[in-house]
């Protein structure tokens, strides 16, 4: 065992919201030792979607929606638009690795806190900046939040039931697609700069990175010059391939057949031997040709069973089914609570409960979930007096002053 | 000069999510090898394709998924080719396996062996369900993969099926968690000299990322909601028809008065069933008809120009044609002309971020097996012994 793989590494957070915190998270996770800095006055938004009754004391601190993306972290607070608090950020630069931002483009720089002020207090600093469109190009300034992120890079548009228009994603995808893409942009500075010995800026544009999860279809418009049509939860080639109804009152199960063999089992198991010689599904492409007859006879199959016993069935004569899980089944998952897929944690205020595990698992570098989300400014003594310097009457001065805070402002939020 | 100049990548790879992975790796600059049977297959098998002729070289995702690597054929069920991937692991800094289960134990790499032989060595496994647990030997694909990570059940209209994402989604997330999870096992084996063994479930990471439905309900055991909204969430968060496509509308209360005024609707600041989010919430089936209503009129360019104007957040669904007209995707050169000796010239997604010291650049993909004499050279093997591996059909 050979400590955690990030351990040494220090950042200084500015994000907010989910894309730049999960970023974050990934690293925390990692051994990053990852100071989030809210502002008094913008405290980050998930504190405010706790779904608590209205009148819940300190619920800003037990919004688990903030709580799972922020854990593992430090949190401080510090007023940006305050010269003594850019000041104090600029000191915590000096004594950091790695800044981390998803402003809109403007942002930073009108704080005054550009690439080349953050260089000035620490010359190999490394800056990751997560906008919309990027920091440049006329759409730069343009507002662009979760879902609009998936309309503007293509993703919206390949999905959809057939024949339908475009379909929402269930969550907003771009964020944690960006999310894990700037935890790689991070790494692979730090890997770059032991050669160097540079930092450098890195400008992330959530609205292409999330084009690369679909880049064979930019390819291949640039072969046909054809938009490609909406197919559900069909595949380009492989039949069948969809999502059926059990007995359960809305439970499905996903099939998916990818060659002649694969079909052949799913025809045993649903106790239909006849059709692995019907002409009608004797290749791939006569299949996919009378796929809409398929479907109705999988259906018709799968309605009588529970989605569990089809899964299993399926399953255990080597056909790729599975069940649609909702999160209440993922919190009871088996295979997920065997590979302690959750951790109990513990948080000064909001209490205990189970929380995801840090996502990769390394054989060598255990990592698990050491620190609770911050509360709010939980950790402006260990920032301000451990990291810099300031005894405990000045961090009381800054917290009169406003330009540090326990109590957010959440009236941005409502 | 490239972030990974001098690191060395090993591809077992045969699906969409560990081919993402070492693309990047490539793309950033990695030396990635990529280790194909010698019939081919894998990515190689899915079209459209440049050239239906020599469809082995000129299928879309493998044309995209394969930029930045090395090509070269090795038969791994042979004595002889186990041989040549321990020669090549010994060389290497990472190796990348998204394969079922047990597959490279099959092949003579047990995990201890790879600790032992290899111990620089950063063995990345990309998969489904993990290395461990009840479900970890089940077979599994991108639609099955993305119906148990839980996002599949959020996604689509409520009175039908639930819908996957478009495109092979699970997949590619599960390449991009890979990609980060072995640069992290890089950067801790270049300190220490020390690889690792990672494992990158899926599930697990489609799970970390059910915005506030997994997590509150985990904690407070209250119900965001169960099942799928379709394509309206609330009167200021879905897809609108509009006259030539769809709009987005994201607003989050800050936004809302900008929205407002988009909809030349400034009277309903002053409303006091929507001036602020609580009212707005109590009256949003008179929202949404409002919405409906403004968005069936727009055209989608003018309205998406207008409200990015006006800091409104309204975007219009780009279709792929939309992409290669954008006018910020052509500001910044995002799509990138790239030529292929059988495919030919044709376009591709740029970098996934750009770093400005060290940028990432792609690399057309390889022909198959269009580098084993050269990678097989570099191991030290002389002319005749390459040309006796082709006879027997290793290579």
């Amino acid at each position: 065992m050979v400590g955690r793989p990030l351990e040494g590494i220090r950042i200084a957070d500015l994000t907010a919201v989910w894309a730049g915190p999960y970023a974050t998270r990934l690293l925390a996770d990692m051994g990053a030792e990852v100071i989030k800095v809210e502002s008094p006055n913008n405290p980050d938004l998930l504190r405010a979607l706790s779904l608590l009754p209205a009148g819940t004391e300190h619920a800003w601190n037990k919004s688990a929606y903030f709580n799972h993306n922020n854990r593992n972290k430090f949190g401080c607070t510090i007023d940006l638009a305050n010269p003594r608090g850019k000041e104090l950020f600029l000191e915590l630069v000096a004594k950091s690795d790695v800044v981390i931002e998803n402003y809109r483009a403007e942002v930073l720089d009108k704080l005054g806190l550009g690439y080349d002020v953050l260089r000035r207090a620490r010359p190999d600093i490394i800056l990751v900046s997560m906008p919309g469109h990027g920091k440049n190009g006329p759409e730069r300034d343009f507002v662009a939040y979760g879902t609009n992120v998936e309309q503007l890079a293509g993703l919206a548009s390949l999905s959809g039931y057939v024949g339908g228009g475009p379909q929402k994603t269930g969550i907003s995808f771009g964020d944690p697609v960006a999310g894990a893409a700037a935890a790689a942009a991070v790494l692979l500075a730090l890997i770059a700069r032991k050669r160097t010995g540079r930092g450098q800026y890195i400008e992330l544009a959530q609205r292409e990175t999330l084009t690369s999860l679909l880049g064979e279809y930019v390819v291949g418009y640039s072969m046909t010059r054809e938009n490609p049509p909406r197919i559900g939860n069909r595949h380009p080639s492989w039949a069948p391939h969809g999502c059926y109804p059990s007995s359960g009152e809305d439970e499905w199960v996903t099939v998916a057949c990818r060659d002649d063999a694969e079909f052949a089992s799913l025809c045993r198991v649903m106790g239909r031997p006849e059709l692995i010689g019907d002409s009608r599904y004797a290749t791939a492409d006569s299949r996919y040709r009378h796929q809409d007859e398929l479907d109705e006879t999988i259906a018709a199959w799968t309605r009588s069973l529970g989605r569990m016993e089809a899964f299993e069935a399926l399953t255990a004569a080597g056909v790729p089914a599975a069940p649609v899980l909702g999160y209440r089944d993922i919190y009871d998952n088996p295979h997920l609570r065997e590979r302690g897929f959750f951790e109990q944690v513990t948080h000064p205020e909001a209490g205990s409960w189970d929380m995801e595990r840090p996502l990769y698992r390394f054989a060598r570098r255990p990592t698990s979930i050491e620190r609770n989300g911050p509360c709010f400014g939980e950790h402006n003594a260990y920032v301000f007096g451990e990291l810099l310097g300031l005894s405990e009457a000045e961090i009381a001065q800054l917290e009169k002053e406003g330009v540090a805070a326990r109590t957010p402002n959440m009236s941005s939020h409502q | 000069m490239s972030a990974l100049e001098g690191t060395r990548v090993i591809d077992l790879s045969t699906g969409i999510a560990g081919g993402f992975c070492t693309k990047l790796l490539g793309d950033f600059g990695a030396d990635v090898i990529k280790v194909e049977p010698p019939g081919g297959g894998g990515l190689r098998d899915f079209g459209p394709f440049a050239d239906a002729v020599s469809a082995a070289e000129t299928g879309a995702l493998h044309l995209y998924l394969d930029t930045s690597k090395r090509s070269i054929t090795l038969d791994l069920g042979t004595p002889t080719g186990q041989e040549l991937l321990a020669r090549l692991l010994a060389t290497a800094d990472a190796v990348v396996d998204d394969r079922p289960l047990g597959n490279l134990e099959s092949e003579g790499f047990s995990a201890s062996r790879l600790s032992a032989d290899f111990p620089q060595l950063v063995v990345s496994y990309l998969s489904t369900y993990g290395q461990s647990g009840p479900w970890a030997q089940l077979p599994s694909t991108n639609l099955t993969a993305f119906a148990v990570g839980g996002q599949m059940a959020t996604t689509g209209d409520p009175d039908r099926e639930p819908l996957k994402n478009g495109g092979s989604q699970a997949d590619y997330q599960l390449g991009l968690n890979g990609f980060t999870a072995t640069l992290a096992g890089l950067w801790a084996a270049s300190d220490s000299g020390t690889g690792d063994a990672i494992d990158v479930a899926g599930m697990e990471c489609m799970a970390s990322t059910l915005e506030l439905m997994l997590n509150t309900y985990a904690y407070a055991h209250i119900d965001y909601w169960n099942g799928r909204k379709g394509n309206v969430l609330s009167g200021v968060l879905g897809l609108y028809p509009c006259e030539n496509g769809y709009l987005g509308v994201h607003a989050m209360p800050r936004n809302f008065p900008a929205l407002a005024r988009l909809m030349d609707a400034d009277w309903m600041l002053e409303d006091e069933r929507f001036r602020d989010a609580a009212g707005r919430l109590a009256h949003d089936d008179e929202l949404r008809a409002m919405v409906y209503a403004w968005a069936s009129g727009q055209e989608k360019h003018a309205a998406y120009e207008r409200a990015g104007q006006a800091h409104a957040p309204v975007a219009y669904v780009h279709e792929m044609s939309d992409l290669f007209q954008s006018p910020q995707l052509t500001a910044r050169d995002y799509l990138q002309e790239l030529n292929h000796p059988v495919a030919g010239e044709l376009t591709y997604p740029g970098p996934l971020f750009r770093m400005a010291d060290t940028p990432s650049s792609l690399r057309r993909a390889p022909l198959l097996g269009g580098h084993t004499g050269e990678v097989l050279a570099e191991l030290g093997l002389q002319p005749h012994d390459i040309e006796v591996l082709r006879g027997t059909g290793v290579v």
